[in-house]
């Protein structure tokens, strides 16, 4: 991994984010629109390297790992990828088409957060901040 | 033959005559088929004098090789010939059930000459041709006449028909196939009309395709169907339809709002796109014949002033023309526009960007109340646009009906008064909603460069920059940043080359995202036995794209027709692209290098046509 020095590192960094995110209104109400469990798997560099967002009923909740039920969406790709993505670096259509990011399920709700990558790259960089992985940030 | 017939069929109007008459084989594997055959054959067989509108004009219908093997995206069919609208060359693609079943008949197309002195309708049979009188169709909408066709022919008949626009010549009157799949650029239902054709009707009885190597095409239809059927494209198109990303479009600048004047419209965009066109009005979903893919929409409005029965909803285009591009968030209203405009057989592009033209014109007094006999034209004001400009437009009525009915370029050279500046259009055709500032500045170099004018499905450049695109064994391999100019005459030069296969193959843009190009050698040459290689099949696409401006030449355009109006340009006001210019003589000089393009004439040296077999052509441009 180049950003990563562990498994771990890039599920807390991303963990936090959604954290932050909940906080945020305008972000919080996106992902509730969203209204999918989603499985973001980065087991490619590591079995412990995933985490999931569950956006149903009007909640937002993200836990460490694979759902117990099964996921409407499952994005697999490397814990890099994902560092650029949620840092607004990496274009999603472009990583799908050249199968950086795998798709399996239905992204039609995470359409409605793509207006909202720039801000989600914002709040990441504070996550990132406050986690003091300063040297993470990409510019 | 193979995958093609090699037979099409030659209708004559004016004596009545139907003939069989069989195509060189070798026009296959140097034109493809649908648009590049069409322009082969009106090279040949066309009459550089007639006008559009003239009997002697031709109307040229043509499959592609693919036309009837069951894969997803693969049965589109093209009609060409001298555009009603721009006065130039011009082909428009329809999806639908037509022309897999006109291959079934036996036939790769059907080209018409002359004029009908009667109303008539064509129709298809095998072993059975003929010229049928009309009369009890004329005046009639798309709608009631598909349906009087079905009762007479039987539901399993396909048609195309032409509404009260295309009799009436409205300059952009489209052809509808089954109510729901259009012709629609370009204005050929004018010419239909100007035949005095109502309908083409073809039914077969059996649905064979010859295929040069059935089980090699059977692997391989299974294996892309597959492809395409899971690809997030798809799934996202069947559950919202082609507007499901209009929402993404207006953040990055892509949808055109208020004739492109403004770049940004948060709540409008929620408010139009996909998702919310599926929460509020879907019934149905609907497919093109054999696609997994189901990305039109079936809709119906209960109540309110645009309340329509169930049956065809809009599309990404129609959504847009009659919402954003004339200031209005009614969802509602783009519905019942679509459906106005599918009934009189209206393109929908032209339909709202010339309403979009005239809003702006009134507003800045270019056109008075006296020009519109008293009707003031508003910005949003559906009502007006749905219950008057639509029928006025479809039927000619009155000053402003009959201005309007010209399309927007035309409209401006009739009032003047600097209306000019207010087109959206290039060689005379409305740009497609999607603004070339913020979706892409290699929009603005393909949108001028393009045979037909302003077009996104004359090649898939709107992908490539999107990022949709990978093609390694081409050379395309760009990371494309949409708002610039980088590498966009080298992805255009590949771009012309890959949208004359997909409109000569006749394939679907949504669909054919997920074909490789050795998976697209092997449809060729399983399908039709052309036996190309990755080189032989860009050759081929170059030739079509060649010839397209070998015949534009020949009615009269030149390079300075590769251009594009200002307002597409201009550097937007607001939202993403606010304030990046658009770098367009720069990217048109390097794509004119790039595709070796005479920058007088506007057509390929004469080296560059020999070296494509075209030496016979190029005598006829270069002396």
């Amino acid at each position: 991994m180049e950003y990563w020095k562990d498994q771990h590192e890039p599920i807390t960094a991303f963990l936090k984010l959604f954290e932050k995110a909940k906080e945020d209104p305008e972000l919080s109400e996106g992902l509730k629109k969203v209204n999918q469990l989603i499985w973001f798997d980065y087991t490619e560099d590591g079995s412990d390297c995933s985490f999931h967002v569950d956006c149903r009923n009007g909640q937002v909740v993200a836990k460490q790992g694979k759902p117990s039920e099964e996921p409407d969406l499952i994005m697999s790709l490397s814990a890099d990828d994902a560092h650029r993505s949620w840092s607004n670096k990496l274009n999603p259509v472009m990583a799908i088409t050249r199968k950086k990011i795998r798709v399996k399920g239905s992204a039609t709700g995470l359409l409605k957060l793509a207006p909202k990558l720039k801000k989600v790259a914002l709040i990441y960089e504070q996550a990132l901040n406050e986690l003091n992985f300063l040297d993470k940030i990409l510019k | 033959m193979y995958g093609n017939t090699g037979e099409i069929l030659l209708v004559d109007l004016s004596s009545e005559t139907l003939e069989r008459k069989k195509v060189p084989e070798e026009y296959y594997h140097n034109y493809i088929g649908g648009a590049g055959l069409a322009a082969r054959l009106f090279w040949d067989w066309g009459d550089f004098k007639a006008q559009p509108l003239d009997p002697g004009s031709l109307l040229i219908f043509m499959n592609g090789p693919f036309a009837g093997i069951r894969l997803s995206g693969c049965s589109r069919g093209s009609v060409a010939g001298r555009s009603p609208l721009t006065g130039h060359w011009g082909d428009s693609s329809c999806g639908g059930h037509f022309a897999p079943e006109l291959r079934f008949a036996g036939f790769d197309g059907i080209v018409i000459r002359g004029q009908s002195h009667r109303p008539c309708a064509i129709v298809i049979e095998p072993e059975n041709l003929r010229i049928l009188p009309a009369d009890e169709w004329w005046g009639l909408g798309v709608f009631e006449t598909t349906s009087r066709i079905r009762a007479k022919f039987g539901k399993r008949a396909k048609s195309l028909a032409i509404g009260q626009a295309g009799e009436n010549l409205v300059d952009y009157a489209c052809i509808v196939n089954d109510n729901h799949h259009a012709f629609g650029r370009a204005g050929y239902g004018a010419v239909m009309g100007s035949k005095r054709l109502k309908a083409i009707i073809v039914k077969s009885f059996e649905q064979n395709y010859h295929a040069a190597d059935p089980e090699g095409l059977d692997q391989l239809r299974r294996s892309i169907d597959l492809k395409i059927r899971e690809s997030v494209t798809s799934q996202v198109l069947h559950e919202n339809g082609t507007a499901a990303n209009l929402e993404g479009g207006v953040h990055t600048g892509d949808v055109p709002i208020k004739n492109f004047r403004s770049s940004f419209w948060e709540e409008m965009a929620e408010a139009l796109t996909g998702s919310t066109l599926s929460e509020k009005y879907l019934k149905n979903k609907a497919a093109c014949a054999f696609c997994k893919i189901a990305c039109k929409r079936v809709v119906e409005i209960n109540e309110g002033p645009f309340a329509i029965p169930k049956g065809p909803g809009p599309e990404y285009e129609t959504i847009a023309a009659f919402g954003s591009m004339l200031g209005s968030m009614d969802l509602a209203a783009t519905c019942k526009a679509g459906r106005l405009c599918n009934d009189y057989g209206m393109d929908t592009i032209t339909a709202g960007s010339t309403i979009a033209w005239a809003m702006e014109a009134f507003e800045k007094s270019a056109l008075t109340l006296e020009d519109t006999n008293g009707l003031p034209l508003k910005w949003g004001d559906m009502k007006t646009v749905v219950d008057i400009l639509l029928p006025q437009i479809a039927f000619r009525n009155g000053k402003l009906g009959g201005l309007l009915s010209l399309g927007s370029h035309k409209a401006s050279l009739q009032i003047n008064k600097g209306s000019g500046e207010y087109l959206t259009t290039s060689k005379g055709l409305e740009a497609p909603m999607h603004d070339p500032r913020g979706g892409g500045h290699g929009l603005a170099l393909t949108y001028s460069i393009s045979h037909r004018g302003a077009c996104h499905t004359a090649n898939p450049m709107l992908f490539m920059e999107m990022g949709a695109c990978y093609y390694p064994e081409i050379g395309f391999e760009y990371e494309l940043e949409p708002m610039s100019e980088e590498n966009k005459a080298e992805s255009a030069l590949l771009a012309v080359q890959l949208g004359a296969i997909e409109n000569s193959s006749c394939y679907c843009q949504f669909a054919d995202r997920e074909i490789t190009i050795p998976e697209w050698v092997d449809l060729f040459n399983f399908s039709a036995g052309y036996n190309w290689t990755i080189e032989n099949m860009m050759s081929a696409g170059l030739r079509v794209f060649y010839l397209q401006r070998l015949l534009n030449f020949r009615f009269g355009l030149t390079a300075d027709d590769d251009s594009i109006s200002m307002r597409l340009l201009e550097p937007a006001v607001d939202g993403a692209p606010e304030g990046v210019p658009v770098e367009f003589d720069s990217m048109k000089k390097r794509f004119y290098q790039l595709a070796r393009l005479d920058e007088i004439k506007g057509i390929p040296d004469r080296a560059t046509l020999d070296s494509l077999g075209m030496s016979v052509e190029a005598s006829y441009v270069w002396n």
